[in-house]
């Protein structure tokens, strides 16, 4: 998924005036699915459209970038693939922080996101 | 241009810049002590021409971010860098475990992805459409029979032309950003697109042939009048020398190249670096792979 389509999902839901959540792999240490700088939007529906790594490492984040369309905190998840956990497969044996904010519609005047930290 | 700008501007600014360019590095807070103006977060883009637009506050920490950003250029798409509130760049781990407050900045080029230029859908040409969106290049695929140009052969592709191929070279968007390659059925048509393509200022153009037959065609173009340089710029016989035989062999040998063209290297074994270079006086070492 190349990250204009992510772009382009973001734009396409602030200019239908609707929240949404950009997640961002911002760190990674040892095998990681994704490389820094990958992408994931997530709609307020739920949906999303591009990937961070699949797996649980995205469900986990995908739970914080509910939260965050929610409260519009930003987040640093720390996804640990390094344990395995009962019937799944990490085998990445990882670790990555994942940035997940929220892009909110219209102009908030008060300088990049600041509206989004009450 | 500075100022505040709403998450829509920002959103637009990156699209832009991941769709059509020119490219922006995008300067993301990710973590911030609670004193600091800038919150996790904020954003400042730093446009091709140096322009900064948006803020994370000013001061020598602001100063620090922009020349990071600046530095970032186009080598590395993402990086996560660690800063102290003053502007002091923290980093090694110890420098992070001794720096009482962190700021660690996401940085990130925004660009549209290089293009991958593939005149003749045959066997090389699938493996490297194949291989070439595995590195995260935008595919285009040009040949002139249907069942070549394909999406179901080229289900990677961002373009499957079919049509002439000189014409349909001569109508594709060429800049240097573009990475053009000449794998048809035959000389004739490579010579053909060839020449629509040499001149135009592609990052790489490279074509498949031998050495006696590609030295040839070569030599039609010059005659014809292209400039010198250019027609000696050409990638031919295409590809690093790695005893490629099977047509993935021979797009991984293409592609080996062109990696080089865009990253710099010295496309020797990394295990052969510390050897050359005990070898040869220090002025006439082979540069260092990283």
């Amino acid at each position: 998924m190349p990250a204009d389509e992510v772009y382009r999902s973001v734009s396409d839901a602030l200019a239908a005036t609707q929240r949404v959540v950009l997640a961002t792999v911002a760190h990674t240490r040892g095998s990681t699915p994704r490389r820094v700088g990958a992408k994931m939007a997530v709609r307020q529906d739920g949906s999303f459209v591009g990937t961070i790594g699949g797996g649980c490492g995205e469900a986990e984040v995908w739970q914080e970038a509910m939260a965050t369309l929610e409260d519009g905190q930003p987040r640093v998840v720390t996804v640990d693939l390094t344990e395995p956990t009962e019937g799944e497969d990490k085998i990445c044996g990882g670790i990555m922080r994942v940035f997940v904010e929220r892009f909110e519609p219209g102009d908030s005047g008060d300088g990049p996101l600041r509206d989004t930290l009450t | 241009m500075t100022g505040p700008l709403s998450g829509s501007d920002i959103a637009a600014e990156l699209l832009r810049a991941s769709e059509s360019g020119p490219p922006v590095v995008s300067c993301t807070v990710i973590t911030a002590p609670a004193a600091l103006a800038a919150r996790p977060g904020d954003k400042l883009l730093v446009r091709a021409g140096g322009a900064v637009v948006g803020s994370l506050g000013g001061g020598a920490l602001e100063t620090a971010i922009v020349a990071a950003a600046r530095a970032v250029g186009g080598r590395r798409e993402a990086l996560t860098l660690a800063f102290a509130p003053d502007g002091r760049r923290l980093s090694g781990r110890r420098a992070l475990a001794e720096a009482g407050e962190v700021v660690e900045i996401l940085l990130e080029v925004v660009a549209p992805p290089s293009v991958l230029l593939i005149v003749g859908g045959g066997h090389v040409g699938r493996a490297l459409g194949e291989m070439g969106a595995l590195l995260g290049m935008s595919v285009a695929v040009i040949d002139d029979r249907e069942e070549y140009a394909s999406v179901d052969r080229f289900p990677f592709a961002d373009r499957v032309i079919c049509g002439d191929i000189a014409a349909e070279v001569a109508r594709f968007p060429v800049d240097a950003n573009t990475y053009a390659v000449m794998v048809s059925r035959g000389h004739k048509q490579d010579e053909a697109s060839l020449r629509r393509v040499v001149g135009r200022g592609a990052a790489y153009v490279g074509m498949i042939g031998s050495k006696r037959r590609t030295r040839t065609v070569l030599e039609h173009l010059r005659r014809e009048g292209f400039d010198g340089e250019a027609v000696a710029s050409v990638f031919t016989p295409i590809g690093l020398d790695i005893g490629a035989e099977t047509p993935e062999e021979i797009a991984l040998a293409i592609l080996s190249e062109i990696v080089l063209v865009r990253r710099g290297g010295s496309a020797l074994p990394l295990s052969e670096h510390g050897r050359t270079r005990t070898r040869l006086p220090d002025g006439d070492a082979p540069p260092a792979g990283r």
